[in-house]
């Protein structure tokens, strides 16, 4: 299911952790129903693109990474960070002319979460949060429920503690736990009925591990309560 | 040479036993089993070998030994003289056989759904996608609390048979129609898997890495 015919909203919508993009790495991502290609050379910032290698409609987050350049699976094509063809292995003497060029996004990593900008406009901004640094990665999860859904079930959950909700922008989520505790929740619509949720905390004093595998898991409870409120048996049999 | 593989290339459980053989170094004689179209498999002659019909079984001398699990656990405990892919600590041994039913039991619906696809199997496709999708959303959650800890592996500092056994039906996934999109720390897993000394990729797994 492409979309490729509609003009994309000028908007910020995280869709993975940084910290789970290593580098020299190559990942599928689908954002509303678009996919997608995130990867990280071997060293700089995550890459979005269209999943698709200009030269045969390859998925380009099958390929593999060399250097800082991403190389398509199917004939190795090979495409520099901007986007550039800059080698085609079957034609090793050929300089690839300029119009050979991966479809690129814009990009962005804050918060420990990256974002993508699909619009051609780009005079949006990242969704301001109070604190600037020390957020740390929890996890992400995909549930099969609609943005609206995950959002009301972000408000709803039981979180064991005294909770406050606020929404600093669209598609995104800060819960104050007690008086210390904030999470942060990046939601990323994939399909009508399915959405990636990518959690990051920020505390006083850096939570150590098992903290964070508490936190994880308290997500993948959040996850679990959602899909079941939604009355869905995950995944539904009509998206298959 | 003692160590005799009935293999077909295309099967995920020989696979596993080719990966374990590689690891260990060991050399081995393959006779390959018509599986499709021939479905050598369930001739007489094959159910001799193995009265279940199924591939892996794996000689060794005058020992015969089917379920991959089974050899995965036999090969490691028998020519790993480090013990890093068979632990004998109680809680990673525990840990590992665990993991390793887990292979041979929940993850086999990835199987079923790539059987479907691939060879035409008559099955419940649906069934077999949500019951894989089910078992990834398992070993993703446990990775990803793994991950936290800074370990890639599904038990202790190295890869063990619980890894070489769980890799292959996850990674061949997308010829059932299973895709990898919800599963980042199975992708960082499987990247891992495949960056190992003397891994060596199967049809449907790329080689470069």
């Amino acid at each position: 299911m492409q979309i490729n015919d509609q003009v994309e909203a000028d908007r910020w919508v995280g869709v993975a952790l940084d910290s789970q993009i290593q580098s020299a790495s190559s990942h599928p991502v689908i954002l509303n129903g678009r996919e997608l290609a995130l990867w990280r050379g071997e060293s700089g910032p995550a890459r979005v693109w269209d999943d698709r290698c200009p030269h045969r409609g390859m998925r380009l987050s099958f390929g593999f990474v060399r250097g800082n350049t991403l190389r398509c699976l199917y004939h190795g094509w090979t495409y520099g960070e901007n986007g550039h063809c800059e080698a085609i292995p079957a034609h090793p003497d050929l300089a690839p002319p300029k119009t050979i060029c991966a479809s690129t996004h814009g990009t962005a990593a804050k918060y420990g979460i990256i974002w993508v900008n699909l619009s051609a406009t780009r005079a949006a901004h990242v969704p301001d949060l109070p604190n600037q640094p020390g957020w740390l990665p929890v996890r992400s999860v995909h549930l099969r429920a609609s943005a609206p859904q995950v959002l009301d079930g972000i408000a709803e959950f039981d979180y064991g503690e005294p909770a406050r909700t606020s929404m600093p922008a669209q598609n995104a989520c800060v819960v104050v736990l007690g008086s210390d505790t904030q999470l942060f929740f990046a939601l990323q619509p994939i399909g009508l009925d399915k959405t990636g949720l990518h959690v990051v905390v920020n505390e006083s004093g850096e939570p150590q591990i098992p903290r964070r595998q508490r936190l994880a898991r308290q997500v993948a409870r959040l996850r679990d309560t959602i899909e079941a409120g939604g009355g869905g048996v995950w995944p539904s049999p009509r998206t298959l | 040479m003692a160590l005799k593989l009935y293999d077909y290339s295309l099967s995920g459980s020989c696979y596993k036993v080719r990966l374990l053989l590689a690891f260990l170094k060991l050399d081995y004689a393959r006779e390959q089993v018509d599986f499709y179209p021939g479905r050598a498999h369930k001739s007489l002659d094959f159910l001799e070998l193995n009265p279940l019909g199924q591939i892996p079984v794996l000689e060794d001398g005058d020992l015969r030994l089917r379920d991959a699990q089974a050899i995965l656990c036999y090969l490691a405990d028998k020519y790993d003289k480090s013990g890093q892919w068979l632990p004998r600590d109680p809680d990673l041994f525990g840990t590992v056989m665990m993991w390793l039913m887990f292979a041979g039991g929940e993850i086999m619906a990835a199987s079923a759904a790539r059987l479907h696809d691939s060879l035409g199997y008559d099955l419940d496709i649906a069934a077999a996608r949500q019951k894989a999708h089910a078992a990834f959303r398992i070993l993703d959650d446990h990775l990803t609390l793994r991950a936290i800890e800074s370990t890639r592996w599904i038990a202790g500092d190295h890869p063990t048979i619980a890894d070489v056994a769980c890799f292959p039906y996850v990674a061949l996934s997308g010829d059932g129609g299973i895709g990898h999109e919800d599963y980042p720390a199975l992708r960082n897993w499987m990247r891992a898997f495949r960056r190992l000394p003397r891994f060596h990729a199967m049809s449907g797994i790329p080689e470069f890495v």
